[in-house]
């Protein structure tokens, strides 16, 4: 087997998991193959890694937190009742809409203020026609 | 007490069969949790959340498989569900930044190997290669071969829990090898450790 081919056995070889033969061949192969036996070690440490940190202790406090959990999440729902929940979002998006209508129609007279400007205009002409007027006319006068 | 008739007492709310399940299954749940995880706090927080749909959910299990394998699929969904949400948390690296930055990465060392600063850095290394190698796979490969090492679940099992053939898991953990390998080449090639 050239090294190319031991490259993609190796993890099974390292499991164990080839049949008899080819584990043979493997073998020998790394015995007189540096580079290949540099990369099998390299990847027999790093596959290593995993057995050590499996089963991680029992917390002994594990029950109790899951019973203080499973409580808290109770009195929530029990503080909420159903059509609250229910009701809640269906409120809250009213509101938002709401809200969105109010603030368009809030912006919409904004519009109008030239109008009523040019209406007030309409009233009291004699007034705007000072701001219409030079001040170099005002003062020659 | 038979499967049927824990599931039966969970169903009444009794709170000694709860107990009693979660003291049989913790240690499964929070290592199943953990494989996907690689992080204790955060299996321990998922595992909780998968007892509390284990109870909350038992009037609705119908008993056509293990209670064992029910819980798996809780945890491993819980566990994917938290990743999803939770994608870049704090010292997360992905595999190609890990192969793409040499001798960038980092790790708690590890205090079980003696005491021995080298090793540790060695092996606290190793172990967030190997952790976002496997993260790196397709996501039912990675499934299969977690619950096959750190469960030492038989392809059966799996097969069971995964709702797959057999022959499909078979095929799954054997990409998922050949996958590993590749990933571990490329960074042996490129000296990331
Ligand atoms: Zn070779």
């Amino acid at each position: 087997m050239k090294c190319k081919a031991i490259h993609k056995k190796l993890i099974f070889f390292l499991e164990n998991d080839l049949p008899e033969n080819e584990m043979e061949e493997i073998k020998l192969h790394l015995a007189g193959c540096h580079e290949c036996a540099d990369f099998a070690e390299y990847m027999r440490k790093t596959l290593k890694v995993l057995n050590q940190e499996r089963k991680p202790d029992v917390n002994p406090f594990f029950y109790t937190r899951v019973k203080a959990r499973l409580e808290n999440q109770t009195i929530k729902e029990i503080a909420t009742p159903l059509w609250a929940r229910i009701l809640q979002p269906a409120v809250f998006t009213l509101l938002l809409l709401a809200g969105v209508y109010a603030g368009i129609k809030i912006g919409q007279p904004a519009n109008n203020i030239q109008e009523t400007y040019y209406a007030e205009q309409e009233i009291f002409p004699y007034l705007y026609e000072m701001a219409a007027e030079p001040i170099e006319t005002f003062l020659m006068e | 007490m038979s499967e049927a008739g824990i599931i039966e007492k969970l169903r009444e709310g009794n709170e000694k069969a709860f107990s009693d399940l979660v003291n049989t299954y913790q240690k499964m749940v929070v290592n199943t949790c953990y494989g996907i995880l690689h992080n204790i706090e955060d299996a321990e927080d998922v595992a909780q959340d998968v007892f509390i749909e284990v109870f909350r959910s038992a009037s609705g299990f119908r008993g056509d498989s293990k209670i064992s394998t029910w819980i798996y699929r809780i945890a491993v969904n819980r566990s994917l569900n938290f990743l999803r949400n939770h994608k870049r948390r704090r010292g997360f690296q992905s595999f190609d930044d890990i192969v793409e930055t040499p001798k960038t990465v980092t790790g708690e060392a590890d205090t079980e190997s003696g005491g021995d600063p080298q090793s540790d850095m060695e092996n606290s290394q190793r172990s967030v290669l190997i952790h976002a190698a496997i993260d790196a796979l397709p996501k039912n490969q990675r499934i299969a071969f977690t619950l096959n090492k750190y469960e030492d679940l038989s392809y059966k099992e799996i097969s069971e829990i995964m709702e797959l053939s057999l022959s499909s898991v078979e095929s799954l953990i054997h990409r998922a090898k050949k996958n590993l390998q590749k990933k571990l080449y490329n960074c042996y090639k490129k000296k990331c450790i």
